[in-house]
C-alpha cells in the first residue's frame, strides 16, 4: 500500500469521522468547532512553517481578512453563506498574493514584518473611517445566514482538505521540494527547483486556508468584532499547537491541537491570568526541553512518525 | 501647528530611541528577537509607580533602580534560557516562541498582583527633584506647567523623557566605543562566529547586553505613564510592534541607528496624529512593512538581510 | 582536447562588482566537452566568483557567459540546471534534515528535462552513499557530505559541472579514487571546471589550467607550462604560498 493511501486512511479518515460523530455525542459544540478551526489552522501553519520555514506570526491576518470578506459578501451583497466562505477564501489568497513581497525576508524579519501586516488589516478593517463597508470598530451582525451545523460541516469539508493537502506534501516531490527550499535554498536551486514559485505556492496555500476558516468562523458565530477574529491568538496559538506536535508531518498537528488545546479547555477560562501564566510557561518549555514537537521523542529513536 | 508637530516629534523620538535600543542591542548581539521587551517596559513603568506610591518621591529616582534591577534579571534570565536556546537548530525562529511565552509569563504575573486597571503618575510629579533643587539654590517659587520650546508649551515629562533617553544613548555609545567589553560586544555583533574562534567570551559579552538591554528597556518604561498616559499589564505587546517599527527603521543590529530610527518614527507619528489622526494607529505597521520591503537594512544598514 | 571541438562555455570580458571591491575584472576562457579545466588562483582572484556567476547565484555587472551558444548571463539557476549546468559547493550545502535518498531525489524530480533520468541506487552505491542512503544528511561527515552534494549535482544530468574544492578535506586515498572519478565523467563528455588548491590533484586530473589573478586570466595552458611563467610564479610567491 503506498505511504499515502495509509496516511489517508490511518489518519484522515478516522480524523473527520470522529469529528463528523462527535456532534450527536457532545453537547459543547462550539467547543468542538473551536477543536476544527484549530486544526485547520496548525495544518495552514505546517503548511508555511513546517514545509518552508517561513514563521506566520501574523497568520491571523488572512483568518481575519476571511472573516470580513464573509461579512461583507453577506452583509452588502446577501450572498448566500457557501459562495461567502469561497469568497473568503479568495479574500485570503489575495491578501497572501498582497503580501508576497515580505517573502523575500528571512527569519525573524518575516515573521514580524507578517505580524505588523495582519495589524496593519486589524486597523484598516476597524478603522471608523470605514464604517461604511466593515462596520468599523462597531462589529458585524450576519443574523441571516445563521446556521452553525452547516458552517460546523463546512468546516470539516475545509479541514479535510487542508489534511488531504499536507498528506499530498508529506508524499510528493513537491512536498519533498518545499523542505528543499527551506533547508537550503540556493542548493534547492542547484537541484533545479523554481524557489520563489515554490514558496509562493505554499505561502498561498496556507493564504486559503486560513482565509477558508475565517469565512466559516464568521458564518458560525455570526457576531463578532475586528478585535475578535484579528487576535493574536489565532496566530500563536495555531504555531504553538503545530509546533507542540511537530511540524512537517501530518500527525504533529493534530496530536498537538489534540492535547493542548484539550488541556486548554479543562484548566478553563474562570481565572485567564492563571491559564495565561501556565500557557507561558508551557510555551518556554516546550521551546528549551522539545523545540522540534513530541514527534521528535519518536524519531529520535529511529522511528518513523508520519 | 506644524511647529509644534515637529518639535513634539522629535521629543517623542528621542524618547522613541530609547524604547527600541534595547532590542536592538540584544538582537545585534544575540541573533534573539527578545518579544518579551515591551512587557519589560512595562515592568520598568510599575517600578516607578512603586517608586511614587510607596516612597512618594520623585519618579525620575525609578530611572537608576529600574535599570540596575533589569540589569541583574536580564543577567541572570541570559544563562537561563539563551545558551540552552542558541545550542537548537534555529535559534532565532525558536526565541521568538520563547520570548512570547516569557511576555505571557510575565503579563499575566502582573495581573495576577496589579489587576487590570489603568495606571497613571500625575506628570507634575515627575521632575520635583529638578524644580526642589533650583528653589533651594536660588530661591523662587517651584515651577510647574509646560516647558516653552520655540514658542510652543510642552508638558515637561516629554522634555524630561527626552533628556533622559540623550543622556541614555551617550551612554550606550560610550559603552560601545570606549570601554573593553563594548568592543568586544561590537566585535561579537559583527561575526558571532568569528568572536568566538578568536576566544571572546561571548557568554559573558552577551549576557551583559541582554542586562543592559532589558535595563535600558526598564527605563524606558519609567517614562510610558506620562508619554501614552496610562499604563496595564497588557500594554507590553503594543509596545514591542512599536519597538520592532523602530529598530528596523534604525537597522536591526545598530543600536545607534535606533537613534535615528526613533526620531523618524517620532516625527511621523505626531505628523500623521496632527493631520490624519483616524489613520495614525496604521502607522508603526505600514512603516515597519514599507521599510522592510524597500530598505530591509533599515536608514543605517549596510548589511542587506534578504531570504 | 582536440583543439577545434567547438567550446561548450565560452566567458568574455566578465566583470562582476561587490560595492566598490572588484571581484571579476574583465575575466575570459572558455572551457570544451570533455574537458577538465582548472581555475587557479591566490584567495581572492575570482575563482568561486566565476563559479558563482556561471552557474547564476549572481548576474554579472559586465561582459557574456554563453553556454551552448547562448548568452546565460543574470538567468535564473534552476533554469541553468535544466538547460544543463550544476556545481558543488565549496562548504557543501545538503538538506539537512532530509535523507541521503530523499536528498538526490529532490534533484531527481526537478533537475532535469527530458531523457531517463539516473538511477538512485547506482549513483550512491557509485560515490559510496549506499550504506548511508536512509540516514539524514547532517549525520554525515564532511567527505560524504561533499559527495552527497555532488551526486545532487549528477543527477540533474550536467553537461558543465563546476566543481568548487571538492577534493579540500579528502584523504589521499579518497583524492586518487575521486580524481578517476572525475576523469571518467569527462572521459562521457562532461566539461568539468575545477577550482581547487591542491595543486597536486589539478595536475593530475586537468588538461589545461587558467591562472587567475585579481579578477582576470594571466595565464591559459597546461599547468606545468604556469610553473615557469614568472607572472605566475609571482603572484603565487608574491601573494600567499597558495601551492
Amino acid at each position: 500500500m503506498p505511504n499515502a493511501v495509509k496516511h489517508v486512511l490511518f489518519i484522515l479518515v478516522p480524523l473527520i469521522a470522529v469529528f463528523a460523530v462527535l456532534p450527536g455525542l457532545y453537547q459543547n459544540h462550539l467547543l468542538l468547532f473551536n477543536f476544527v478551526t484549530f486544526l485547520i489552522l496548525a495544518q495552514g501553519v505546517n503548511i508555511i512553517y513546517g514545509f518552508t520555514g517561513y514563521l506566520p506570526f501574523g497568520y491571523v491576518g488572512f483568518f481575519g481578512a476571511g472573516a470580513y470578506g464573509f461579512a461583507v459578501l453577506v452583509m452588502h451583497y446577501q450572498s448566500p453563506a457557501l459562495v461567502a466562505v469561497l469568497a473568503a477564501g479568495l479574500v485570503g489568497v489575495l491578501l497572501g498574493l498582497l503580501l508576497t513581497p515580505l517573502l523575500r525576508l528571512s527569519g525573524a524579519y518575516f515573521a514580524i514584518a507578517n505580524l505588523a501586516a495582519s495589524l496593519a488589516v486589524l486597523h484598516l478593517v476597524a478603522n471608523p473611517a470605514l464604517e461604511g463597508i466593515t462596520k468599523g470598530p462597531y462589529g458585524v451582525s450576519l443574523t441571516g445566514t445563521f446556521n452553525p451545523s452547516h458552517a460546523y460541516y463546512a468546516a470539516l469539508v475545509v479541514l479535510t482538505l487542508t489534511v488531504g493537502g499536507v498528506v499530498f506534501l508529506k508524499n510528493s516531490s513537491f512536498g519533498l521540494a518545499l523542505q528543499a527550499v527551506r533547508e537550503d535554498s540556493v542548493s534547492a536551486s542547484m537541484a533545479g527547483v523554481n524557489v520563489v514559485k515554490m514558496r509562493i505556492a505554499a505561502w498561498l496555500a496556507s493564504a486559503l486556508v486560513a482565509g477558508l476558516a475565517g469565512g466559516i468562523y464568521a458564518w458560525y458565530v455570526s457576531v463578532f468584532y475586528p478585535d475578535n477574529v484579528f487576535s493574536g491568538e489565532f496566530s500563536i496559538f495555531a504555531i504553538v499547537f503545530a509546533l507542540f506536535g511537530g511540524v512537517a508531518t501530518i500527525s504533529g498537528p493534530i496530536i498537538g491541537v489534540l492535547i493542548l488545546y484539550g488541556v486548554y479547555n479543562l484548566i478553563g477560562f474562570t481565572t485567564p491570568q492563571y491559564f495565561q501564566l501556565i500557557y507561558g510557561l508551557l510555551i518556554m518549555g516546550l521551546v528549551l526541553f522539545l523545540p522540534a514537537g513530541l514527534v521528535s521523542l519518536a524519531t529520535r529513536r529511529g522511528w518513523h512518525v508520519p | 501647528m506644524l511647529t509644534y508637530a515637529l518639535v513634539a516629534g522629535v521629543l517623542f523620538g528621542l524618547y522613541f530611541s530609547l524604547v527600541g535600543m534595547g532590542l536592538n542591542l540584544v538582537f545585534g548581539v544575540m541573533r534573539i528577537v527578545n518579544l518579551a521587551h515591551g512587557d519589560v517596559l512595562m515592568l520598568g513603568a510599575f517600578v516607578a509607580l512603586g517608586v511614587v506610591a510607596l516612597a512618594g518621591i520623585d519618579p525620575l529616582f525609578a530611572v537608576p533602580l529600574a535599570f540596575m534591577v533589569f540589569l541583574l534579571v536580564g543577567m541572570l534570565l541570559y544563562w537561563v534560557l539563551v545558551p540552552r536556546l542558541q545550542g537548537s537548530a534555529n535559534p532565532e525562529m525558536l526565541s521568538i516562541i520563547l520570548f512570547f511565552g516569557l511576555s505571557q509569563v510575565v503579563e499575566a504575573i502582573t495581573t495576577i498582583f496589579a489587576g487590570t486597571s489603568e495606571r497613571s503618575i500625575q506628570s507634575r510629579l515627575l521632575g520635583t527633584v529638578f524644580s526642589t533643587i533650583k528653589v533651594q539654590l536660588f530661591g523662587g517659587k517651584p515651577e510647574t506647567g509646560p516647558i516653552r520650546i520655540l514658542g510652543q508649551g510642552f508638558p515637561a515629562p516629554w522634555v524630561i523623557a527626552a533628556g533622559t533617553s540623550l543622556v541614555a544613548i551617550g551612554l550606550v555609545y560610550v559603552y560601545l566605543y570606549r570601554t573593553r567589553l563594548g568592543t568586544l560586544t561590537r566585535a561579537v555583533m559583527s561575526r558571532r562566529d568569528e568572536a568566538l574562534a578568536s576566544g571572546i567570551d561571548v557568554d559573558r559579552v552577551s549576557a551583559a547586553a541582554f542586562g543592559i538591554g532589558l535595563g535600558l528597556a526598564a527605563v524606558a518604561g519609567v517614562f510610558a505613564p506620562f508619554m501614552f498616559g496610562s499604563i496595564t499589564p497588557a500594554f507590553g505587546a503594543d509596545a514591542t510592534v512599536t519597538s520592532f517599527a523602530i529598530v528596523v527603521l534604525g537597522s536591526l543590529g545598530n543600536p545607534l541607528g535606533t537613534a535615528l530610527g526613533g526620531v523618524v518614527y517620532g516625527v511621523c507619528y505626531m505628523l500623521v496624529q496632527t493631520y490624519l489622526s483616524s489613520w495614525a494607529d496604521l502607522l508603526p505597521y505600514v512603516l515597519l512593512i514599507l521599510i522592510l520591503l524597500l530598505r530591509p537594512s533599515g536608514l543605517l544598514g549596510r548589511r542587506v538581510r534578504v531570504a | 582536447m582536440s583543439p577545434d571541438t567547438k567550446p561548450i562555455l565560452s566567458v568574455h570580458k566578465l566583470v562582476k562588482r561587490f560595492g566598490g571591491f572588484v571581484a571579476l575584472d574583465g575575466l575570459s576562457f572558455h572551457a570544451a566537452p570533455g574537458e577538465v579545466l582548472g581555475l587557479v588562483g591566490p584567495n581572492g582572484s575570482g575563482k568561486t566568483t566565476a563559479i558563482n556567476v556561471i552557474s547564476g547565484l549572481y548576474a554579472p555587472d559586465g561582459g557574456e557567459v554563453a553556454f551552448d551558444g547562448a548568452s546565460i548571463g543574470g538567468v535564473a539557476s534552476h533554469k541553468l540546471v535544466h538547460r544543463g549546468i550544476n556545481r558543488t559547493f565549496q562548504v557543501p550545502k545538503p538538506f539537512m534534515s532530509l535523507t541521503v535518498r530523499e536528498n538526490v531525489r529532490v534533484a531527481l524530480a526537478y533537475g532535469h528535462i527530458g531523457g531517463a533520468p539516473p538511477a538512485l541506487d547506482a549513483l550512491l552505491d557509485e560515490y559510496r552513499l549506499a550504506s548511508v542512503a536512509d540516514r539524514p544528511a547532517a549525520d554525515l561527515n564532511s567527505a560524504q557530505q561533499k559527495m552527497l552534494d555532488l551526486v545532487r549535482a549528477l543527477a540533474t544530468r550536467p553537461r558543465l559541472l563546476l566543481l568548487d574544492e571538492l577534493a579540500a578535506g579528502l584523504n589521499p586515498a579518497e583524492l586518487d579514487w575521486i580524481a578517476e572519478r572525475i576523469k571518467q565523467l569527462a572521459a562521457g563528455g562532461m566539461s568539468i571546471i575545477v577550482v581547487e588548491h591542491l595543486m597536486g590533484f589539478i595536475e593530475h586530473i586537468t588538461d589545461r589550467v587558467i591562472v587567475l589573478n585579481a579578477g582576470r586570466e594571466i595565464f591559459e595552458g597546461k599547468l606545468a607550462a604556469a610553473v615557469k611563467e614568472p607572472q605566475v610564479i609571482e603572484v603565487f610567491l608574491g601573494g600567499e604560498h597558495a601551492a
